[in-house]
């Protein structure tokens, strides 16, 4: 076994896409494990917090007139002209990878332990060692055409601070009604549409001292972590799908069981979009969105060695913590088939949390009587009356409803 | 009845993830097999878990590659198929008829193959397929289809050269041939939103749309003059069928031919052009009288758009032609429409039954309205504790009404120990019944006397369905209504539970043991979607409750057994479990023992049912909850939680019933598990103004959180009129239930927690869950969590 470092840096990061095309930023064995940094790609939202004088933030995010190290931001179009930027926002998240895994081959199943996760606090001389993240009443949010407050619509960025002194809590700082932002290439933002634009925060209202006594109880997780589909060479992170990705659970944290199916050689597993807070359902289309660092493990189970284990037949992302295990259903449960690749911009329009339930009623039921050896009526007597379905997200395009089911029913 | 499927045909939906990898081929061949196609060699696909050898140890089934479908209908009528195929040979089932399989490739080269016979078909192009035995499509790798079958009857008769075809065709993407390539890639792209009628438009546009193809699709445009002649007329007879003059003659003038030419070219076909245009005109009338925007259209001016120049006439020669006369086939199509939306999943009442019943019901037959000796009490002092046993006359079954004479008054803040049985008693009468006086007495039945006799909202004399009184539109047996002293419209009644208690079984060898009945039910999300044969079945599993087993109570699976026609004593047939508390005999049934190893599911007991008196005033169905409460069927509403409803009417009537021992969140299958029990309630009092108060729904507390009910349809009774109990169980969908309870937990931390609308926004996102509560409940449920620590300042 071999622990390795993975810092994040322009070299190490992908911002916005899954791709089997990329060069792996680590290669590692079954049975290794990585401490692997992520960024939030929010940070922007208040630089001085998140970004300054933190040597990888400020290498990753860096964007001046002459220079963009991390120059493709989606799985869209990098031919110019562009309407938003390279890669056209079509996927946002700062992905810290891939990591390849040694042997890794298509219907193989990769194991993720995460081991531990930490905040990553500032370096900033005013907030030196404060851990601070960033929500965003964002436009893809649930409640953007249904606001009742005006202005209408409106995005809105509330600034947290973590404190991890006790019990974590996140405490809110400000917050600010998002104004029409111009990047350094001179196209004007006036919603949150391309990532990583610099608010300028002469431009936008803070509004202090906002909810006393406020405290959200943190839930430090990884909002997008998954495998390269096989499907496109670029694939948006918005959706999550039969890889992973965008899943947007909270319980994707420490001492979390993630299991995914690989389907390119080499599995290409990426990290990022740490969250430090979430309810199920991700409302207004975000977390509290904080930099992260984890500790992983990698365990690779191969396709010949599935049969009889809990991974057999598994086609799909699965979780498993000390308490239970749950399964993912999405609208699509792989929309990229379903849809083709210009699903990747299309599946929104489908979005809808009835053929997701179906999806998780179907998953759940096939993991019971693939895995437990149940009947069919058995599987679905016992998911009536001890499986709970929740609402994963209703914000990635390809909305998603989890089904739980506990262990103490199998002991 | 009729099942879904049957009438309307609605979309069916293949995912080969959604079955154990076993069963993926047989499935996928059956899906296949419905909408006309049969696959002559499978794929092998190039994605995870689907490459050759995936899951290798699974057998050979496994190789096969990920598979998709979403389609509806099929020959002889349209079928309309959206497939991702994982490459390999599809071929049309051989039938009868003319229509050419019509297919539009979307990613990936096709090819149309008969031994060295055939062509490609470069993505985006049309291509027609003849259904003759041997041709067939070869996909070499994954990608996706559109395969249209038109309906004969549009086509029958109708002149094309694209019909009966003897080789395939491809057409470029250009004039005619794209703009029909469109239309059914639209189609093919809206077919879940497509509603009943819109089917029957569809089949009507598309078939025009084919007749304008042109006649050879020679790719510079061609096109021979005579073989194109009986295409063209045939588009001018379409054109102009609501023209009550057109005549061969006239047609063969528009034409520039000699009427007699024009008579030989229909003669060769074996038809006269006479018998051809009455028969597209008939064909386009039926069309029309099934749409479902023009029912208001009277049956004459249907007669006079299609050209007919006299309505008897038309009236004897539809009869002629389909069997029956225009009127009585809309009336059918209606009644299917009607069946097909509110069939097989829908445990309401059937629309038409309810224009016909409901002024009936307002004072209805079969509701108990004796007052109690209890009510009649002079009320002592506050804080009394009241003792509400269950027996004939402190219950009602499967409804709620404000008519309802109570059966206690209490005055704010005294508690009752209220008793309450499960309607699901008699799925093990020798166990849950047997030797407790109250339950022998509510559920006895013999072939005179029924101890409840009503049960359901429906009508008495069962005239819908015949099931039995009250036809099971409602199924919970309420221990109530409770008259709370001083409640008004505008208040809110909190009920706050102490104790809860399983009824111990006093049954002769069984007595102190506790039992439960949970069955998958026929409207169970389940039901329709089932995997493996008999399909569909309900199935009744019998569970012992182990209060002191595990950390918090266990239930254990005694046995089981599927569902097996009944005869109750009236001597009606119950095929389904359509009515609640038919005894299920012992013998009756055949019994499958418990697996070896227990399985035992840990307890959450609750109540399912707890509601005040909605203000309307006829009976209400107990099974859809809203916004008086209800079936609110949340685990979470036990011991030391509250719920607070909002009154409705004066005194609130308050009943309480469908006890559960243990349930997870979406009940999945119809019910928890289902056990008689016995609760210590406080009941409250908060008059209109007190913050609280301000609740216009059931609004949950634990001692950890605040639970908000949203609901698909949160008034249903309100927003549907008079036809909400059925509407409610047709319309509803999670989709909306999200929205709701998103609104519900918005103004509730704005009003209640004093939050701007964006920090309240922000803190749903960050701490709220949303899960859902229910699926089986006609009107849909999710609820969502606000932690009180999220809001310190909150104290009631």
């Amino acid at each position: 076994m071999r622990h390795y470092t993975l810092p994040v840096s322009p070299k190490t990061v992908h911002w916005g896409y899954f791709s089997k095309a990329v060069t792996p930023a680590l290669t590692l064995k079954s049975g290794d494990r990585a401490t692997i940094e992520t960024l939030t790609h929010h940070a922007n939202d208040d630089y001085e917090r998140m970004i300054r004088d933190d040597p990888g933030a400020e290498a990753v995010f860096r964007w001046t007139r002459e220079e963009k190290p991390v120059w493709r931001r989606g799985a869209g179009s990098v031919e110019p002209p562009f309407t938003y930027g390279p890669g056209e926002g079509l996927g946002v998240h700062l992905m810290t990878g891939p990591v390849a895994i040694e042997g890794a081959e298509p219907g193989d199943v990769l194991e993720v332990r995460v081991l531990d996760v930490r905040p990553r606090p500032s370096c900033s001389a005013c907030y030196a060692g404060r851990c601070f993240g960033s929500n965003a009443s964002a436009n893809w949010g649930f409640h953007y055409h249904d606001l009742i407050e005006e202005p209408k619509p409106r995005e809105v960025v509330t600034i947290y601070e973590l404190d991890t002194s006790g019990e974590p809590v996140a405490k809110p700082v400000y917050n600010y009604v998002w104004t029409p932002q111009t990047d350094p290439d001179g196209v004007v933002h006036p919603t949150i549409d391309y990532p990583g634009v610099r608010v300028d925060h002469a431009l936008v209202q803070h509004r202090e001292n906002i909810l006393p006594g406020v405290r959200v109880p943190a839930r430090l997780h990884f909002g997008t972590m998954g495998l390269a589909p096989s499907e496109a060479e670029f694939v948006s992170t918005i959706p999550p799908n039969y890889t992973g990705g965008n899943i947007d659970d909270w319980r994707i944290g420490k001492g979390v069981r993630m299991y995914y199916p690989v389907a390119v050689e080499g599995a290409f597993f990426s990290v990022g979009d740490p969250h430090a807070a979430q309810g199920d359902s991700e409302l207004n289309g975000t977390a509290i969105e904080t930099s992260l660092t984890g500790d992983f493990e990698f365990i690779l189970h191969k396709r010949d060695d599935l049969e009889g284990t809990i991974l057999e037949g598994l086609d799909h992302p699965l979780l498993e913590n000390d308490r239970q295990w749950s399964v993912y259903g999405f609208t699509f449960p792989n929309y990229l088939q379903t849809l083709g690749p210009e699903g990747q911009a299309t599946v929104a329009e489908h979005a809808s949390l009835d053929l997701a339930m179906r999806d998780a009623f179907r998953k759940l039921r096939r993991f019971l009587m693939t895995t437990r050896g149940f009947s069919e009526d058995e599987a679905v007597s016992l998911m009536s009356v001890a499986a709970d379905f929740g609402i994963t997200q209703v914000v990635d395009a390809n909305w998603g409803v989890h089904g739980s089911i506990r262990k103490d029913l199998f002991t | 009845m009729l099942r879904a499927g049957q009438v309307g045909m609605p979309v069916t939906r293949f995912q080969s993830e959604a079955y154990p990898s076993e069963q993926r081929d047989r499935a996928w061949l059956d899906f296949l097999d419905g909408i006309g196609l049969q696959e002559i060699a499978p794929g092998r696909g190039t994605g995870p878990g689907t490459g050759p050898g995936a899951g290798a140890g699974k057998g050979a089934s496994q190789a096969a590659g990920y598979r998709s479908g979403l389609a509806h209908g099929g020959a002889p009528g349209l079928m309309l198929a959206r497939l991702s195929i994982p490459g390999g040979c599809l071929a049309p089932v051989a039938r009868r008829g003319g229509a050419p399989l019509i297919l539009l490739p979307l990613d990936e080269t096709v090819e149309i193959r008969r031994g060295d016979d055939g062509l490609s078909l470069r993505s985006g192009e049309l291509g027609l397929l003849p259904v003759d035995p041997g041709w067939h499509i070869r996909l070499l790798r994954d990608g996706r289809a559109i395969c249209v079958t038109l309906p004969e009857a549009q086509l029958s008769g109708r002149r094309s050269p694209n019909t009966g075809l003897a080789a395939p065709r491809a057409f470029q993407r250009e004039g005619m041939a794209a703009v029909f390539a469109a239309a059914v890639e639209t189609a093919a792209a809206e077919i879940e939103r497509l509603q009943h009628g819109d089917w029957a438009t569809l089949a009507q546009q598309l078939s025009d749309l084919f007749f304008g193809l042109p006649a050879q699709a020679a790719p510079d445009g061609n096109r021979g003059p005579g073989a194109g002649l009986i295409g063209r007329v045939s588009q001018r007879i379409e054109a102009h069928l609501t023209d009550s003059e057109l005549s061969a003659e006239a047609v063969s003038r528009m034409e520039g031919i000699s009427e007699r030419y024009l008579q030989r070219l229909f003669r060769e076909t074996g038809e006269t052009f006479t018998q051809y245009l009455r028969e597209r005109r008939l064909q386009r009338a039926r069309t029309m009288l099934s749409v479902p925007g023009e029912t208001e259209v009277p049956v004459a001016n249907i007669a006079y758009n299609c050209g007919f120049g006299d309505a008897a006439n038309f009236s004897r020669l539809f009869k002629q032609r389909f069997g029956q006369p225009p009127g009585a086939y809309r009336a059918s199509i209606g009644e299917a429409r009607r069946e097909d939306e509110g069939g097989v999943e829908n445990r309401g009442w059937p629309m038409d039954a309810l224009t016909r019943f409901q002024p009936r019901l307002a004072w209805s037959d079969g509701v108990r309205r004796t007052v109690s000796d209890e009510v009649s009490n002079t009320p002592g002092p506050p804080g009394q504790v009241h003792h509400l046993k269950v027996d004939a006359s402190t219950v009602h079954w499967g409804y709620f009404s404000r008519a309802l004479a109570p059966v206690l008054s209490v005055r704010p803040g005294d508690q009752v120990i209220i008793e309450t049985l499960t309607q699901h008693a008699t799925d093990a009468p020798e166990l849950m019944i047997a030797g407790d006086p109250a339950a022998e007495e509510i559920f006895y039945w013999d072939g005179r006397r029924k101890g409840i006799d009503r049960r359901g909202a429906g009508p008495q004399d069962a005239s819908v369905f015949g099931r039995g009184a009250g036809e099971g539109f409602g199924v919970h047996i309420c221990t109530g209504p409770i008259h709370i002293e001083g409640a008004e419209p505008g208040d809110v009644v909190e009920v706050h539970i102490d104790e809860l208690a399983p009824r111990p079984s006093r049954a002769p060898g069984h007595e102190g043991r506790i039992f439960g009945s949970h069955v998958s039910a026929w409207w169970g999300y389940q039901y329709s979607d089932l995997l493996t044969a008999p399909n569909p079945r309900e199935t009744v599993s019998i569970f012992e409750i182990l209060p002191d087993a595990g950390e918090a109570g266990q239930a254990e699976l005694l046995y089981s057994y599927r569902w097996a026609e009944q005869t109750d004593p009236f001597g009606v047939t119950h095929a389904t479990y359509d009515y609640p508390g038919i005894p299920v005999r012992p013998g009756a049934v055949a019994i499958d023992p418990a697996p070896e190893r227990p399985l035992r599911v840990p307890l959450r007991p609750h109540f399912g049912v707890i509601g005040l008196a909605p203000r309307e005033e006829n009976l209400i169905d107990s099974i859809p909850p809203a916004y008086f409460g209800g079936n609110i069927d949340n685990w979470r509403l036990g011991r030391g939680a509250s719920v607070y409803l909002p009154v409705s009417v004066s005194g609130a009537l308050l009943s309480i019933g469908d006890p559960h021992a243990a349930q997870g969140d979406g009940e999945l299958a119809g019910t928890a598990i289902e056990c008689s029990m016995t609760g210590r309630i406080t009941i409250r009092l908060h008059k209109r103004g007190a913050p609280i108060a301000n609740v216009s729904y059931p609004l949950i507390e634990t001692p950890e959180a605040w639970v908000l009910t949203g609901f698909s349809h949160p008034d249903y009774l309100s927003e549907f009129g008079k036809k909400g109990l059925s509407e409610v169980y047709a319309k509803s969908s999670l989709d909306l239930a999200m929205r709701d309870a998103f609104r519900k937990a918005r103004r509730f931390l704005m009003v209640r927690g004093g939050l701007s609308e964006d920090h309240a926004i922000a803190q749903i996102s960050a701490a709220v869950d949303f899960g859902v509560t229910q699926v089986v409940d006609g009107n849909l449920g999710i609820h969502a969590i606000i932690p009180k620590s999220l809001l310190p300042d909150i104290k009631e």
